[in-house]
């Protein structure tokens, strides 16, 4: 029977043959390839829903489809494409080509009705992208994700430097393809370290999932169960350990998480629409995607966990401090994203999978609705970002306002909006484990909470300076109307935004006693068995020692302590923002931060810092390997090539050519041969 | 009858005028006569044994040398030949141009 998996490849095949149209044929389409790309992510996101509706019903699919490399003999290697489809895969999916299809209506608007040029070149990024991202999500093997992973990072820059012309966006597409490549440079050594460790334990190691799978390998060799396997010479925990990191490298890379988030702000320069669908919502989303799709090797190393949850924490609340001064509407929403991605990071480290996932799922949402709302502000604002120059844009826009509203209420995590819910339930998660005994989850959990705090504050500083008070200039006193193909996504996304928490309503399950976690179920059954959350909790548990803790009233009054707590700061930073902003003729408050404010507009001073590590340590260091090159090791050489030269130049003296010298030569030498014969031998 | 040593001795004597002239002289024709000389001492010392020991083997390969000197002369003849229409001379000494 022909069921929705042997459709599956044409999941990513559809938005590919858009890039292939968009790319050749576009210039003589009628919107510039726009109409392949919507009708591609579309046959795509229906091709998902009915994929989800297969898992649901209780399928997966797990198979190698073509190998390419295929070894021969025991502790061969092969290599392969395949397509794994579980419930985080089935999830994934339908996100990915939901936001594709919204973005591409979207750019109608965006792009199109403002006379862009280069049309072509923008719907087949797009496409390439979709196709690349959606073959990432359901890649079964670590080396294929790392394929995509970088086809991702590619669409990525040539998007950014959409408008190539100008200095800023090329420049910004440079630094993100430069500073991905840094982490992906580690991923990739952990790749070749994968396949090089698990090669001699199973015949296809790269796998997430299945038989000879790298995850259920390694857990089976903590185990002492497994042999043939290579560590290096290191204990199987510290070098699944070191693995896990290197891969990380990759994520924190994509994901933008400190120390490499610095690309992602200056991202910005792109086309808002290219914002919404990458930098927000899939493609920083396939770092954190990643680690969910390998957590069953994750979840074996305590030291892995720890380390990811501070580096969340830590971006979680590094990210929100710098969103409070910046000045540019999707500024804000880049230092945003950091900081949600840091809580994904947070959960994932501290043992929260399903928390991790569904604050994927809903900041997808509402960080999609946030980027094209700012996009639709504007193209009212005639393409200038400044919020000091906005301004009441409420009555103008009431559309993009009251759906700008939902996913700022998200976004803030408000009651009942879906970012309340999930971001609740990742502070609970690393509130829990926490307090079961591991310091390093109680330092990343009070960052990503005082981080909530200023969360609050810069998403409704942002709303209020955008849409409430007077008009400041006079473009915003006129603004530039928008069509449907602006206003169709946002409703989609605003009424998603507010009833997409309702997947996963933990704090209201345990005080009605309703079933409301559908999320949790989704994840928990059914599935390929070893990568269901339940099989993670059980390895968490048992291998990396993840304990929970409930002191504060049993499980239920811890998370009604936790969502109290969270829903409280998140309150408070709204009521600030409201008293200093929403008024008739806001003031800049952050200049009242002084130095710090001065700190904060530089980002901490990390591009600066890095810039100086290029050319103030690796540049030195380069020019001192060089001189070394040059010096010593061509030094040898050469000096062993004159020393020769100089030599023959001697010696070919000796051949004179004049046939008498010669002869002479050669009887003297006879005659010493045979005196020497002679007087060894005895002649005389 | 002669005795051997007399043959070994002129034998001997040749070889050496033979060498004397190749070292000491530099017209190339020289040169060919003294190698001739040389030769020919040697074919005096393969009769002179082939003689002594009742063995024809030796008068055979004189045979031999004679022929070879032949070809030899006329390949030498010709490197004379070239050598005077380059140099305009056969001053063996004067052919240094393929040196270094």
């Amino acid at each position: 029977m022909v069921g929705a998996f042997d459709f599956a490849p044409a999941i990513a095949l559809l938005p590919f043959a858009s890039f292939l149209i968009a790319l050749f044929a576009g210039k003589r389409m009628p919107k510039g390839g726009a109409l392949a790309g919507i009708a591609a992510t579309a046959g795509s996101l229906l091709l998902s829903a009915w994929v989800a509706l297969t898992v649901a019903g209780g399928g997966t699919y797990n198979e190698p489809l073509y190998t390419w490399v295929s070894g021969h003999g025991s502790g061969a290697l092969s290599l392969h494409f395949g397509i794994l489809i579980d419930p985080l895969t089935a999830l994934m999916l339908l996100i990915v080509s939901l936001i594709a299809l919204l973005v591409h209506v979207f750019s109608l608007g965006y792009m199109n009705d403002e006379d862009e040029t280069g049309l072509p070149r923008y719907y087949a990024g797009l496409g390439l992208f979709t196709a690349s991202m959606l073959a990432f999500v359901y890649s079964d093997n670590i080396l294929m994700a790392f394929m995509f992973f970088e086809l991702v990072g590619l669409c990525s820059y040539l998007l950014i430097g959409f408008w190539f012309r100008e200095e800023g966006p090329s420049s910004a597409s440079k630094k993100a393809f430069l500073v991905t490549r840094f982490g992906d440079y580690f991923f990739l050594i952990g790749v070749v370290g994968i396949f090089a460790t698990f090669v001699g334990a199973s015949s296809m190691p790269g796998r997430f999932a299945g038989d000879g799978a790298f995850p259920e390998v390694a857990a089976a060799a903590l185990d002492g169960g497994v042999s043939g396997l290579n560590t290096f010479g290191f204990a199987p925990e510290t070098w699944f350990t070191i693995l896990g990191l290197l891969v990380l490298g990759g994520v924190i890379g994509k994901s933008a998480q400190f120390p490499l988030h610095t690309w992602l702000p200056d991202a910005m320069e792109g086309p808002t629409p290219v914002s919404a669908l990458i930098h927000a919502a899939t493609m920083v989303a396939a770092g954190v995607y990643l680690v969910a799709r390998m957590y069953g090797f994750y979840a074996l190393s305590p030291t892995a966990l720890a380390i990811i949850a501070l580096i969340g924490g830590f971006t979680a609340l590094f990210a929100a401090t710098m969103g409070v001064v910046k000045q540019e509407l999707k500024q804000v929403l880049a230092y945003s994203t950091i900081s949600q991605y840091g809580y994904m990071m947070l959960a994932l480290g501290s043992g929260g999978y399903v928390a991790a996932v569904f604050h994927l799922t809903t900041h997808a949402v509402f960080k999609a609705l946030l980027f094209l709302g700012a996009g639709s502000v504007i193209i009212a604002m005639h393409h200038n970002e400044n919020m000091w120059d906005m301004g009441g844009l409420k009555e103008k826009m009431p559309v993009t306002y009251w759906t700008f509203l939902s996913g700022s209420l998200a976004l803030a995590g408000i009651v009942p909006f879906a970012g309340f819910w999930s971001k609740d339930e990742v502070l609970f998660e690393s509130l829990i484990h926490g307090l079961g005994g591991n310091p390093a989850f109680m330092v990343a959990w009070a960052m990503g909470l005082l981080a909530v705090f200023f969360t609050g504050f810069y998403t409704f500083r942002m709303v209020f300076l955008t849409f409430h008070g007077e008009p400041r200039t006079e473009t915003a006193r006129n603004p530039h109307g928008v069509r449907w193909n602006v206003k169709y996504p946002l409703i989609v996304l605003g009424v998603l935004a507010a009833t997409i928490g309702l997947i996963n309503m933990a704090p209201l399950e345990k005080l009605s006693g309703i079933h409301l976690t559908f999320l949790h179920d989704w994840l928990a059954h059914g599935g390929i068995e070893a990568t269901t959350s339940e099989a993670y909790g059980t390895l968490l548990h048992d291998v990396a020692g993840v304990t929970a803790a409930y002191p504060l009233g049993g499980e239920t009054g811890t998370m009604l302590v936790s969502a109290g707590l969270s829903l409280g700061l998140a309150l408070a930073g709204v009521l600030v923002a409201k008293s200093l902003y929403d008024v008739r003729d806001p003031v800049e408050h952050t200049d009242r931060l002084g130095s710090v404010k001065t700190l904060l507009m530089h980002n901490y001073y990390q591009d600066e810092y890095q810039v100086w590590l290029a050319t103030g340590v690796t540049a030195p260091l380069a020019r001192v390997a060089d001189k070394f090159d040059q010096g010593v090791v061509d030094g040898i050489v050469n000096g062993i090539s004159s020393v020769s030269l100089f030599v023959g130049g001697g010696m070919r003296r000796l051949q004179s050519a004049v046939v008498s010298t010669n002869a002479t030569v050669l009887t003297t030498g006879l005659v010493l041969l045979l005196l020497a014969f002679g007087l060894l031998g005895g002649w005389f | 009858m002669v005795a051997m040593q007399y043959y070994l001795l002129l034998s001997a004597a040749i070889f050496c005028i033979g060498v004397f002239g190749v070292l000491t002289r530099r017209n190339a024709l020289i040169f060919l006569m003294s190698v001739e000389l040389m030769l020919n001492a040697a074919n005096i010392n393969l009769v002179a044994f082939s003689f002594q020991y009742g063995n024809l083997t030796g008068q055979v390969f004189a045979l031999f040398v004679m022929a070879l000197a032949a070809a030899e002369v006329a390949v030498g003849l010709g490197i004379i030949m070239v050598l005077f229409r380059n140099f305009a001379d056969v001053d063996v000494t004067k052919a240094t141009t393929m040196r270094w």
